[in-house]
Formats: C-alpha cells, sequence, structure tokens
C-alpha cells in the first residue's frame, strides 16, 4: 500500500468519527503545555525574589534601623531584583512566543530563548556568589564588626578552602537545576530542530 | 466571539482527533487535544486573516503537538488495529492488514516527518505546508518523497 491510497481513509475519517467534546468547557482551564511550565518557573522566580528581602526585614523587626543600614541587605535586594526583572522578562517573551508562527520559526525562536536564559542565569549566579563572597570578606571591616571575631578569625586557608567548596557546589548545583528546568526540553527542541534540517 | 471559535474548531475538530492521535498515546490524546484548543482560543484574539483559519489552526495544533508531550513520549507511537476507522473493517481483510501497517509506519516516523505527513494526507498544497511548517517547497517535495520510500520500507518489513 502506498501513502496516496490512505488518502480515502484518512478523508473518511472525518465523517465517520463523532466527537462530542464541549469546546467551551475546555476553554475554562488551564494549560500544561511547556510554555505554561516555563512561565510557572518564571512566576515562581518573581515571587520567590521579591519575598526574600521582606522576610528578611521581617525576621529582623525588632532592628529595622540595622537592616536597612546594612550593605549586605542592600546588595541582597540588588541581587534580588536583578533575578525578578531578569524572570519578569523571561515571562514576558514566553508570554508573546507566537505558536502562530511556522513550526520551525516558532522552534527556533525557544531554543533561542532558552540558551540565552540558560547563560545568563549561570553567568548571574556566578556573579552574585562572588559578590556574595567579596562582600563577606570586605564588609566586616567597616560594618558588621562582629563578623571579625567569627568567621574572619579562622584561618585564611579554610576560608579560601570553604569558598572555593562552595563555587564546587553552586556548579554542580546549577548544572543540576539547569538540566532540571531547561536542559531537558532544549534537548528535546534542538532534536526536533534536526529533524527539520535533516534530509 | 466565543461561538465562532467554537464553530470554527467544530469544523476542524475531527482533524484535530487525527492529529492527536499521530502524536500522542491512548492516554495522553484527551490532553493533548484539550492543550491545543487552549492554545487555538488563547491566540484566537490575535488572529487577523492573515493567512487562511486552516494555516493557522495547523500551525498552533503542531506547534502545541510537536513541544507538548515530551515528558510521556514513546519511541514509537502505532496505532492499533482497533482505531482504524470503520471503513477499513468493511473492506477485505488485506485491505484492512495494509491500512494497519501503513497507519503503524506513520507511527514510527519522526515527529516532523508525520507532520508532513498529516498535511499531505489532508491534501494541503505545498503551498500552504510551507506556510505552516516554515520549510520551504523544495524541501518538502524532496523530503515527501524520500518519506514515501522510509514508509514503503517499513511497511515491507513488516
Amino acid at each position: 500500500m502506498e501513502l496516496d491510497d490512505l488518502k480515502g481513509t484518512w478523508k473518511n475519517e472525518s465523517e465517520l468519527t463523532k466527537l462530542n467534546a464541549d469546546i467551551m468547557e475546555i476553554i475554562q482551564h488551564k494549560t500544561y503545555g511547556p510554555l505554561a511550565a516555563m512561565k510557572r518557573v518564571f512566576k515562581r522566580q518573581i515571587v520567590l525574589m521579591a519575598t526574600i528581602p521582606l522576610l528578611l526585614i521581617a525576621t529582623n523587626a525588632n532592628d529595622v534601623h540595622a537592616v536597612f543600614t546594612s550593605v549586605m541587605f542592600w546588595t541582597y535586594v540588588v541581587f534580588c531584583m536583578c533575578v525578578v526583572s531578569f524572570a519578569y522578562k523571561s515571562y514576558r517573551i514566553v508570554q508573546h512566543m507566537e505558536l502562530m508562527e511556522p513550526v520551525k520559526g516558532a522552534l527556533a525562536r525557544q531554543i533561542d530563548l532558552l540558551e540565552k536564559r540558560k547563560r545568563w542565569e549561570l553567568a548571574g549566579l556566578r556573579v552574585g556568589l562572588l559578590t556574595f563572597v567579596a562582600l563577606t570578606e570586605i564588609v566586616p571591616y567597616f560594618q558588621h564588626y562582629r563578623m571579625l571575631d567569627y568567621w574572619h578569625s579562622l584561618p585564611p586557608a579554610l576560608r579560601l578552602s570553604a569558598y572555593l567548596a562552595l563555587f564546587a557546589m553552586q556548579y554542580f548545583m546549577n548544572r543540576k537545576i539547569a538540566r532540571r528546568n531547561i536542559g531537558v526540553h532544549l534537548d528535546y527542541l534542538r532534536r526536533l530542530m534536526n529533524e527539520f534540517d535533516e534530509n | 466571539m466565543e461561538r465562532t471559535f467554537e464553530r470554527q474548531i467544530k469544523e476542524h475538530e475531527a482533524m484535530l482527533h487525527k492529529l492527536c492521535r499521530i502524536y500522542a498515546t491512548p492516554d495522553e490524546r484527551q490532553d493533548l487535544f484539550q492543550d491545543i484548543v487552549i492554545q487555538l482560543w488563547k491566540a484566537y484574539p490575535r488572529f487577523r486573516g492573515q493567512s487562511q483559519f486552516s494555516t493557522w489552526l495547523y500551525r498552533i495544533a503542531i506547534n502545541t503537538a510537536l513541544t507538548g508531550l515530551r515528558k510521556k513520549k514513546l519511541p514509537v507511537t502505532i496505532i492499533a488495529s482497533t482505531e482504524l476507522p470503520e471503513q477499513a473493517y468493511d473492506s477485505n481483510m488485506d485491505e484492512e492488514e495494509n491500512v494497519r501497517q501503513m497507519y503503524s509506519a506513520i507511527g514510527r516516523l519522526n515527529d516532523v516527518e508525520k507532520a508532513i505527513v498529516m498535511l499531505y494526507l489532508e491534501d494541503r498544497p505545498y503551498r500552504e505546508m510551507e506556510e505552516i511548517l516554515g520549510i520551504n517547497e523544495g524541501a518538502l517535495r524532496v523530503k515527501m518523497v524520500r518519506i514515501k520510500d522510509k514508509l514503503r520500507g517499513l511497511t515491507k518489513n513488516g
């Protein structure tokens, strides 16, 4: 049998299939597709990052002045705001991602967005950690003097080892998280793109 | 707007179900159908009639089918003989077996090839297939020849 011979059977199916899907009911549901999943991840990030500074204030409610004059706190606020704006930008891109455009173009746009996001996320987290380490080392000489009696009283070699361990842990954790959140989907999209390009 | 949308979807509902059958396992079909309809509804206000309604609908449906089922995807989607249209049973047994084999072979194609085959079976002209998939007409014709060869091989080998 040739593919063309199947056309008749294929067409007759339209006439034979009795369908009673309630379209009006279906459109009230939420979508669980990958774009919706990505939007949920970005939304979660926005909420989480916007909540953390508030939590810090709440846990130090007895000395709010100290929180507001803390360099560490404001650095953290800036970091959270960067993550929030990045997540919001990604959310808007996904929201406007047109499934209406030709399939190959839509795939290419999704791949591009996810690759960029993955790169920026990894770079942002590394810079964030570096800043945190630098501030931990420098700030106690100007503020939070008590830290000099604790963390800074440890031998430099030990502190350096701890930082290196932190970087190593971040490296592996990030790879694992990025793989789980984006990587698997990205690999699948790339495979689809290859199917488009192969002859 | 809702009523117009419902009417237009109803007109293409059979095609959407056939697409779901090609791309999804029996358990996933209802979810995929639902997801496609939701995506169509969300995009509907932005449909300005620059292309035919069917072209717009195929794009969204195929986009959703291709990217929407990555988690539970099976390597091969085989359409069981019990799912074949009634007409296949009315014909002789050889014909029925041939149709079953052909559907089974289509299930073994990759996702992009399945989309091309579906549009071909829907009798969409190559120009419209190009608009839907974003593959140029020449490349589509070449792909179609190769797909037919592949299907021939697959049906011969069972």
